[in-house]
């Protein structure tokens, strides 16, 4: 093993050898196979469809349409009929190309989930947050930092650590829900594909690949906020305000770009550009943001944070506590 | 023949606006067991940091084996091993973990050499336990099993034998012996038990504000036959014997049968002599050194911290 491998395997290691760490994985386990349960036993999502398809279509269309004119009638709740106008629109677009609608199985499952990816961030920033904070907690900081490394490389080779426990984390969502979604739904099949609204209008599109992106805008939000932990933890060598700031800003970013939203400087703000979803479903926040703005703004924010770490780890002189 | 293992050079530290580390100068050669003391707030601590890279040096330079920590910190580092303060490992692993987990932190250390330095230190029974489960005692132990693990040439022990049994201090104190002479490792113990001090090192050095104020040889040779120390005659006739010291004289005490005269080791015999031919009955004569507490005070003047 090269020398950083080695020290990244140090870093995984001290990780995963803690019971906390596994209670993080037992909780996404957990919640990946309660999930499973609610769809199966309340939702209608798993309908399936026969080889009457058409027709089941078309059944399903009466039965929204008459929904909807009862609620006009009664003056329902609007976003009910928008929904069932929505699935009207997509039922019809089925019957017109003529494509059988895919049944529920573990691959959707898998799609669903991408929002579980908040927990892993919310996990991945509380690893990022201790894991400088709490060698200096446990005053080991002075064993590590006098032998013949540099201190830039323990200080990567943590962030990388940080890095890998999140992908790891992330692939174990992803696993755990096509097992999972697999013994409680099937599976769909080798390479199916579903029908999705976006900015033209309704696409067919192959269902793993929209997984795929689904997880991978998450992650964009995963990366920066832990980076922004990591760096308030190595700055204070304070865990829970790493933790706290972190979870927070997670959390409440996008409620700091909604108040200043109409400012045109907002669209400077870290959170107007982590989600990148806006860019293809065409709903952009602000006039004037690209895709590659928003992409030089994320970088910026990465270097300034990684930067202010390496300087305070770099140059601080470590003394008693 | 021994080289200079850890030099310092005009080291000076100044935190904020004073200056706490006023311009040190040290050399510890290989094999030599050094002993650094000084009161509370002198600086001690503040120096080891500088010599293992944990804070950075004001000025001057520290030198491992002739390399400077400052502009080559790898090669000087390798050479390294240290405790600095309390023997601080990760709890929720256990010794071995811990072990293997800096191991890696080095080229080539093998299992073999873990296991060696394990049974060095006397932890084989303990060393599947997790460390929050050990005594301070043995986590001393595994502070000292992590420090020697890649063979440093320098050896930075701070309070080694703190919290360790008597037969524990014994242990490590013959330890850090053999380290010096089989080994030829230069050992720097910092504490301020000072009688442990006095009997495992071969120099002393006595910081206080930031400044060394004095370095010397523990069990002198020269020393012991020339310095002068108390002596303490018990004799039958105390009067008479004052009297022949009188003619001798020499200045002394007396309180009640005991006299005590300022003497170096070779005038002795020659007293007792004179004593006995004067046919005085002498009980006991004790000669009280000077230990390294009343050395150690009298150069540093109590322990105040300015």
């Amino acid at each position: 093993m090269s020398k950083f491998l080695k020290l990244i395997y140090n870093e995984l290691y001290k990780i995963y050898v803690r019971q906390s760490t596994w209670v993080m994985y037992i909780l996404l386990a957990l919640i990946v196979l309660g999930g499973a349960i609610l769809t199966t036993t309340f939702d209608d999502i798993t309908t399936e469809y026969s080889d009457n398809w058409r027709e089941e279509l078309t059944q399903e269309n009466e039965k929204l349409l008459n929904q909807n004119t009862e609620m006009a009638e009664n003056s329902g709740p609007e976003f009910t009929v928008e929904y069932n106008s929505g699935e009207i629109a997509k039922n019809n677009y089925y019957l017109e190309h003529d494509i059988r609608p895919l049944n529920y199985g573990a691959w959707q499952y898998v799609q669903e989930n991408a929002g579980l990816l908040s927990f892993v961030s919310l996990f991945t920033i509380i690893i990022g947050a201790s894991v400088v904070a709490s060698e200096f907690k446990w005053g080991t900081i002075k064993l590590l930092l006098i032998r013949p490394i540099s201190r830039t490389m323990i200080l990567l080779s943590k962030f990388s650590a940080v890095l890998v426990f999140a992908l790891f984390s992330l692939v174990f969502v992803m696993l755990s829900s096509l097992l999972i979604g697999g013994i409680f739904f099937g599976f769909e099949g080798i390479n199916p594909h579903i029908v999705l609204e976006k900015t033209e209008g309704f696409t067919y599109v192959p269902l793993i690949g929209e997984t795929l992106s689904a997880y991978g805008y998450n992650i964009i939000n995963l990366v920066m906020m832990t980076t922004f932990a990591f760096m308030i933890s190595t700055i204070f060598r304070n865990s829970s305000l790493a933790i706290g700031l972190g979870i927070f800003l997670m959390m409440g970013g996008s409620m700091v770009v909604g108040i200043f939203r109409d400012y045109d400087w907002a669209k400077y703000i870290l959170f107007a550009n982590t989600d990148l979803k806006q860019y293809e479903t065409g709903n952009v926040l602000m006039e004037g943001m690209t895709l590659g703005f928003s992409i030089t703004i994320l970088i910026v924010y990465f270097i300034v944070f990684i930067s202010l770490s390496w300087v305070f780890f770099n140059k601080r002189d470590v003394a008693g506590q | 023949m021994n080289q200079v293992a850890l030099e310092l050079k005009e080291v000076k530290k100044s935190i904020g606006k004073k200056e706490i580390i006023k311009g040190l100068n040290l050399q510890v050669n290989q094999g030599e067991v050094y002993g650094f003391i000084g009161p509370n707030g002198a600086g001690k601590t503040t120096t080891i940091r500088m010599i293992v890279g944990l804070m950075k040096i004001g000025s001057g330079d520290v030198r491992i084996l002739g390399e400077s920590i400052q502009s080559n910190y790898k090669e000087a580092a390798k050479n390294i091993g240290a405790i600095v303060e309390n023997p601080e490992l990760y709890p929720f692993m256990t010794g071995w973990q811990n072990l293997l987990h800096f191991a890696r932190m080095y080229q080539g250390i093998s299992k073999k050499r873990i296991k060696e330095v394990v049974s060095l230190v006397g932890l084989e029974k303990v060393i599947d336990d997790k460390v929050g489960k050990y005594s301070l005692g043995m986590r001393q132990r595994l502070g000292i099993a992590q420090a020697i693990l890649h063979n440093p040439a320098v050896l930075i022990l701070d309070e080694p034998t703190n919290g360790l049994d008597p037969a524990g201090i014994r242990e490590i104190r013959e330890y850090i012996r053999q380290l010096a002479i089989q080994e030829n490792v230069a050992v720097i113990i910092s504490s301020h038990l000072l009688s442990e001090i006095e009997l495992m090192c071969d120099r002393i050095g006595i910081i206080q504000n930031g400044e060394l104020i004095t370095e010397r040889y523990v069990n002198d040779e020269a020393d012991q036959t020339e310095a002068k120390n108390k002596v303490v005659f018990e004799v039958g006739q105390a009067e008479q014997a004052a009297n022949i010291l009188k003619d001798k004289d020499l200045s002394f005490e007396r309180d009640g049968d005991q006299i005590m005269v300022n003497l170096s080791r070779q005038e002795i015999p020659g007293i007792v002599k004179a004593l006995v031919e004067h046919n005085i009955s002498v009980y006991c004569v004790t000669e009280t050194k000077t230990t390294l507490e009343d050395q150690f005070l009298e150069v540093t003047g109590g322990n105040v911290i300015e």
